[in-house]
């Protein structure tokens, strides 16, 4: 019999294994369809409806900004400034004292308080005009200019009347995909995170349930210790992907029907990447994961032994995180090349920073190598620690009995 | 033949076979005994190769046993062990699959058996969910269950009820007399005794004593068993080449070496008072057992 046939053996039992707990299949069920009702709530809620506006207008009959004003104002500072914010309604106030107490009493209803040739008082806490808001900036230049054209007031709606200067754009980065980039950037990097450190879990309770219920020894008279681990992480790699699709398919199926077109084109190739990357980032941890569970033969010490692992993945979610931030730094890219932090960091800069495609490629080279090259430690160490019952086994005496 | 050649195993400190040397022929049921600590786990883990040995070699007709010889050896691990939440009858055909029998060949002698050992009932049950005994059962089949040519039991009598002892006692006696050769350690000497045409008795890493069971009874030294009704102060005059092993219950067991004559202690024993009985008998298999051991075990 092949390698490939025992492999495949060793797989298919922990496949059909973990598809018929109830448990598994139901939680992964449920969780599947409260995320596809989620991925249906903005369609149900009319958010992507074009012909609605996504944010109330102000009413047109509503109340005019009540404006304070110290002192006089003169015809060309109030139509700079209702050029500026849109109409007002003027209203005295006896001097910058007053104006202030008015601004930071609890019944205030002015947006500020302007003292014509001197300056403009706001409070935080104004609902139109905040200290260095874009507003607040125009009130206090809309001031200025009236001030200037004092003598000549028509002249203020004709020079905020002069067409400005054109703003061009260039490059093709729509805004909505930059924001949609970066929503990925960041769901993929929780969402590698999440699956590795469940997957994670799972191998090491099913090296544990080998080793803990003994079976192993009767394993391994007949299957090779590497084949058999080979077969288990295949297998329980299968598994995850399945529950993987089965979790994210439906809810992305619904997202892509009822809101397709508001969803930028050139993110659905992230979701390639992201499942690219969980592959690669799998076969890496999966290997640390069933070399470390050979060396424990209880549940509850589990968690213990695979803190070594745990610590690695996650760093490579923080370093993904301080990626987002900086993209295109030394940093990200480097980290986009140490096989542990790779599948957080490469998944990065593809959403955010548009690496080559042959870093993209020597990224994963770099990480699936490792993985391959831990096989055969996780492999040794596999082989040492798994008929060793009882207490811990140390990792270099497993290292040194594989 | 399986040949187990100049076996050497080390743990740490601990030497757990020193030039350990065992051959067991197609069709033999041999016994393989010893005190608790002698190697015989880690011989017959070597056997199958579940551990590899510092030094000597394993070989199965001639060839030294690789991946090819390990899928026709039916194993049996002192530390019993099956997966606890998978079904009897799935079980076995997976473990069968796995020494290379295809799905339908596997099918088969899974039912076969499920029906041999009586468990045809427990067929779709999880093996967690079974008693201890018919637990037992299952890993006996699970040795059995792809047609081996050499059978490897580690204490396969332990924790098995009277009737459990005679169904696992029927099936080695069947599968020996179908040509397969059959070790099993365990520490009931009547048992191998009764079963085994011979004995490896392993002490210390290494086998002290070895051959048909007949025959070491028949060169072991006779026991004369006496009781007299009287001082049993007799025995101290016992002659030369005479050695008192055993008193229970009046009962004097006195080994009697080759140049020994019976007639002579029964005489002594008859001077000591009345005769209550007198049995002249070929040595017990734990006798000889005693004394291939006697240095290290308390009498």
């Amino acid at each position: 019999m092949s390698p490939g046939t025992t492999v495949r053996l060793i797989a298919a039992r922990e496949v059909r294994q973990r598809l018929r707990s109830k448990l598994f299949v139901g939680t992964t069920l449920v969780i599947s369809a409260l995320l596809t009702v989620l991925a249906a709530l903005p369609a149900l809620l009319g958010v992507f409806d074009p012909d609605e506006p996504a944010v109330d207008q102000p009413a047109e009959e509503a109340d005019l900004p009540r404006l304070g004003v110290v002192g006089a104002m003169s015809v060309a500072e109030r139509s700079a400034i209702e050029a500026a914010i849109g109409p007002i309604e003027v209203v005295e106030v006896a001097d910058v004292d007053a104006g202030a107490a008015a601004l930071t009493s609890a019944t205030n209803d002015l947006v500020a308080v302007v003292v014509p040739g001197e300056r403009v008082l706001v409070a935080p806490s104004g609902q139109l005009l905040r200290p260095g808001s874009v507003a607040a900036t125009r009130v206090a230049e809309a001031l200025a200019l009236g001030e200037l054209f004092s003598e000549e007031p028509d002249r203020v709606g004709e020079v905020l009347a002069r067409p400005s200067l054109p703003v061009e754009e260039v490059g093709d980065v729509d805004p909505a995909e930059a924001t949609a980039r970066l929503v990925v950037a960041n769901l993929g990097v929780v969402f590698l995170f999440a699956v590795l450190i469940m997957y994670a879990s799972m191998i090491i309770n099913g090296v544990i349930e080998e080793k803990g219920s003994r079976v192993v020894e009767l394993l391994v008279a007949t299957v090779p210790v590497r084949w058999l681990m080979t077969g288990k992480l295949l297998g329980l790699g299968i598994v995850g992907l399945l529950q993987t699709l089965t979790l994210f398919a439906p809810p992305l199926a619904v997202l892509l029907l009822t809101a397709g077109e508001a969803i930028p084109r050139g993110v659905g190739g992230l979701g390639v990447a992201i499942a690219g990357w969980f592959v690669a980032g799998y076969a890496l941890y999966a290997v640390i994961a069933a070399g470390l569970g050979s060396l424990v033969s209880r549940p509850e010490e589990a968690q213990a032994v695979l803190t070594p692992a745990n610590v690695l993945m996650i760093g490579g979610y923080l370093v993904g995180f301080l990626a987002i931030n900086a993209p295109s730094s030394t940093f990200a890219v480097v980290a986009s090349f140490v096989p542990f932090s790779a599948p957080y960091a490469m998944l990065v800069r593809q959403a955010l920073a548009a690496p080559a495609w042959w870093e993209v490629a020597a990224a994963a080279a770099l990480t699936l190598s490792s993985a391959a090259a831990l096989t055969v430690v996780a492999a040794r160490i596999y082989e040492g620690g798994i008929l060793r019952t009882g207490a811990r086994v140390r990792l270099r005496e497993a290292w040194r009995a594989g | 033949m399986l040949v187990l050649e100049q076996l050497q195993r080390r743990f740490g400190d601990v030497i757990a076979l020193d030039r350990l040397d065992l051959e067991v022929v197609a069709g033999e049921l041999c016994g393989f005994v010893g005190p608790n600590g002698a190697g015989k786990t880690t011989a017959m883990r070597c056997a199958v190769g579940v551990t590899t040995p510092d030094a000597g070699t394993v070989a199965w007709e001639g060839r030294a046993v690789d991946l090819e010889v390990r899928r026709r050896i039916g194993y049996m691990p002192e530390e019993r062990g099956l997966y606890p939440r998978m079904r009897v009858a799935e079980q076995l055909v997976y473990l069968a699959r796995l020494h290379g029998l295809r799905s339908a060949e596997a099918a088969a002698n899974v039912e076969f058996w499920l029906d041999r050992l009586g468990l045809t009932a427990r067929r779709d049950s999880p093996v967690e969910e079974l008693s201890l005994g018919n637990q037992q059962r299952v890993q006996l089949a699970a040795a059995l269950v792809h047609d081996p040519v050499l059978l490897i039991l580690d204490e396969p009598f332990s924790g098995l009820d009277p009737i459990a002892v005679d169904v696992m006692s029927e099936v080695l006696l069947e599968r020996a007399a179908a040509g397969v050769a059959v070790v099993f350690s365990s520490h009931q000497l009547d048992l191998v005794e009764d079963l085994c045409r011979s004995v490896a008795v392993v002490d210390a890493g290494r086998v002290v004593l070895r051959g048909d069971v007949r025959e070491l009874k028949r060169a072991g030294d006779r026991r004369l068993r006496v009781a007299v009704d009287g001082d049993p102060g007799w025995v101290a005059a016992l002659p030369v080449d005479t050695e008192v092993v055993a008193r229970a219950n009046g009962e004097v067991t006195v080994a009697l070496g080759a140049e020994a004559d019976p007639g002579e202690v029964i005489e002594l024993a008859r001077a000591g008072g009345p005769l209550l009985h007198v049995r002249l008998e070929e040595p017990r298999l734990s006798e000889l057992f005693r004394d291939a051991l006697q240095d290290r075990l308390p009498r």
